[in-house]
């Protein structure tokens, strides 16, 4: 099975199949050659409620959370969340403007808070990293960033807003 | 006689920590609870709970009508305030007295003696504890700059009275550099704040957090239980702390116990309390900060060295009993190190409240675990993303570090994003483990760093390829209802036919 993937910024052809004995998972990041593995069902078992993991004789305990297209991987304190389009999701994903792969369409909300300042406005140009709007969740300020080089289409919240987890704060212009 | 019901007026782990303390002396024990903590762990392990209103901790844990009702109701002999909270608030220590009963706490003309950072800086240079060197009020002139500047020591920080931001602050390291100093931040006050008054005080080089927890009664004994360094900060809020501190020499140390018994005896201060100094590396001096007036959240590792139940000896002494050790009585055995295990990014500190889903904390020998976390528990938004303290001991600090890295070689968590792979890397670094790490640590060797750079415990394609067999599997899951969903028909006619 085809697969396109981003994992920490870079991009990766991944290519699954699985067989009695083995999973056999080829990867090629950009630019790269592809690099093939082979990996023995029992090298990939469910142990204690995790998946025990042998990846060239070193024991990684991992744990798979998400589903459809992002899925975030756990292991040994680290963690990374890797997209990942199969053959319809990726012309799904293409007939889609602007969305994809480096951010949305737009900034939102990941958890519940009150929006304490916003530091841009509609039509602004901002770097990737440039903070847009501070808000307040868990005690604590926390600065959400552009994801990558975008315009300020709108603003849709203002200052004292509280918000529910996943409302759109700012989308970007495409 | 000790006390028959204790009331804790706080949640997570530090409610947990007082339940256990409570159980061992036979007292029973009563949680209260906002709605969304129902099923936070402090209140599955209490003897009793009470919900006491809404997520919001002003509508809750900080409600005070409705903390003493409760207590009134069930017959609470003393409330305990763990930390944060109403532990710092006089009024509510005086309003807990006045219904007749037992603040598990300091008095509340201790904290208010020592609320006020810039007040209780003048109290204690009073009793003679020493404050970072700085000038009587304002700077006239470039003379007076100088004649200061000599008195107080070199480097010296020139500051803006109204400056902030980094904004008007200006060091000078010898007096050849003080005039310019000194101009820059007078033009940098009037243009940026309206205000060019300055005033002069020392510049801390390498500067160290270090505290020195102190103990009194009711009887005007006061006892310390030596340092804790908590100089590894992020957002100005500790994450590991260690006992003793590498860094403060034998004599050092003693003065510095002598001078916090002082700086709590002049306030005749009961309980758990703790002064923290500002420690210059560089030349070994220790100057007042503030006094936090209630138990520290790093108090475990003060316990795991001297062998003393802090929070035991607090309810002693609330009860009015005599401090039960004597200053000679308190040694330092081995090392302990803590570390706050959050729910938060590990690169730039933003909270992950959601749902754990494994939560495997690590056991065996010389580590203790203070948390609240368990595997399906959601971390509610409201409050502190700190879900567990791991605190271990060593005979030494290197096997206290060993042990450190073993046991967070068996944790597991899940779910939500956590500082795991941050304490990995700071017991890897070489600033940590020589020991010279000051507060900016992490400004300086961590913030900013790529998640690529902290996460160098796990092979890249680990991650790539544990996604892509899940990805796969969804996507063979999906086809199969997909096909079953569409021809029902198909199902029944085969399944009909396998019928003989």
């Amino acid at each position: 099975m085809y697969f396109e993937a981003e994992s920490n910024g870079i991009k990766y052809q991944v290519n699954v199949n699985e067989t009695r004995n083995s999973w056999k998972v080829s990867l090629k990041a950009e630019d790269q050659e592809w690099i093939n593995y082979e990996i023995a069902k029992v090298d990939y078992l469910t142990a204690d409620g995790a998946i025990s993991l042998i990846f060239k004789n070193s024991s990684y305990l991992v744990d798979v959370t998400g589903q459809d297209t992002e899925y975030t991987v756990y292991t040994r304190g680290s963690f990374r969340t890797v997209r990942i389009y199969n053959e319809e999701k990726i012309l799904h994903e293409s007939l889609k403007k602007g969305g994809g792969f480096g951010g949305g369409a737009s900034l939102d909300s990941g958890m519940p808070g009150k929006i304490v300042k916003i530091l841009v406005t509609p039509g602004q140009e901002v770097a990737a990293d440039t903070p847009l709007v501070i808000m307040e969740a868990m005690k604590m300020e926390n600065e959400m960033r552009a994801p990558r080089d975008v315009k300020i289409h709108a603003i849709h919240v203002k200052e004292g807003d509280a918000v529910e987890s996943g409302a759109v704060l700012i989308s970007y212009e495409s | 006689m000790l006390f028959k019901r204790v009331l804790i007026a706080n949640r997570g782990e530090i409610a947990i920590r007082v339940i256990r303390c409570c159980r061992e002396l036979g007292i029973e024990t009563i949680a209260v609870y906002s709605d969304v903590d129902r099923n936070s762990a402090h209140v599955l392990l209490a003897d009793r709970a009470y919900m006491i209103g809404p997520g919001p901790s002003k509508e809750s844990y900080l409600n005070v009508d409705k903390i003493l009702a409760v207590a009134r109701e069930c017959g609470a002999d003393a409330i305990h305030p763990g930390y944060g909270f109403m532990s710092e608030n006089a009024d509510f220590a005086r309003r807990v007295e006045a219904a007749g009963i037992n603040f598990i706490g300091p008095t509340p003309e201790n904290i208010v003696a020592m609320g006020d950072k810039l007040s209780s800086r003048e109290l204690m240079k009073a009793a003679g504890v020493p404050t970072v060197p700085g000038s009587d009020g304002i700077i006239r002139d470039i003379e007076h700059a100088q004649n200061e500047a000599e008195r107080i020591g070199y480097p010296v920080m020139i500051k803006a009275s109204a400056g902030g931001g980094g904004k008007g602050i200006r060091v000078a390291f010898s007096p050849s550099e003080l005039p310019s100093a000194f101009r820059t931040c007078q033009s940098e006050g009037r243009n940026y704040f309206g205000d060019d008054r300055v005033f002069i005080e020392r510049f801390i080089q390498n500067p160290k957090h270090i505290e020195i927890q102190v103990f009194g009664d009711k009887h005007g004994n006061v006892v310390h239980l030596f340092e804790r360094e908590c100089s590894m900060q992020r957002r100005n809020q500790k994450i590991l702390e260690e006992s003793p501190s590498i860094s403060v020499p034998q004599a050092v140390r003693e003065e510095m116990g002598r001078v916090a018994v002082k700086a709590a005896k002049a306030i005749d201060y009961v309980g758990a309390g703790t002064i923290e100094f500002i420690f210059d590396n560089k030349t070994k001096e220790f100057f007042f900060m503030e006094m936090n007036t209630r138990l520290q959240v790093e108090h475990p590792i003060t316990e795991m060295v001297t062998g003393v139940d802090l929070v035991q000896e607090q309810l002693f002494v609330a009860a009015g009993r005599k401090l039960s050790f004597k200053q000679a009585d308190i040694t330092q055995k081995g090392h302990s190190i803590e570390l706050r295990i959050c729910a938060e990014d590990p690169v730039n500190f933003t909270p992950s409240p959601g749902k754990i889903r494994r939560c495997r904390l690590p056991q065996g020998p010389f580590v203790r675990v203070d948390g609240y976390a368990y595997p399906g528990y959601e971390i509610p938004i409201y409050y502190d993303p700190m879900i567990a303290k791991l605190i271990v001991w060593g005979h030494t600090r290197e096997e206290c570090i060993h042990r450190l890295k073993r046991a967070l070689a068996e944790t597991m968590l899940t779910g939500v994003k956590s500082n795991l792979v941050l304490h990995k890397n700071i017991l890897e670094h070489p600033v940590f483990l020589d020991g010279s790490y000051t507060t900016q640590f992490i400004e300086q060797e961590i913030k900013g760093k790529k998640q690529r750079q902290l996460f160098m415990f796990v092979d890249e394609h680990v991650f790539l390829i544990s996604a892509a067999i899940s990805a796969y599997k969804d996507s063979k899951l999906r086809d199969v209802s997909n096909f079953n969903l569409a021809s029902r028909w198909k199902d029944v006619g085969r399944k009909t036919s396998l019928r003989v």
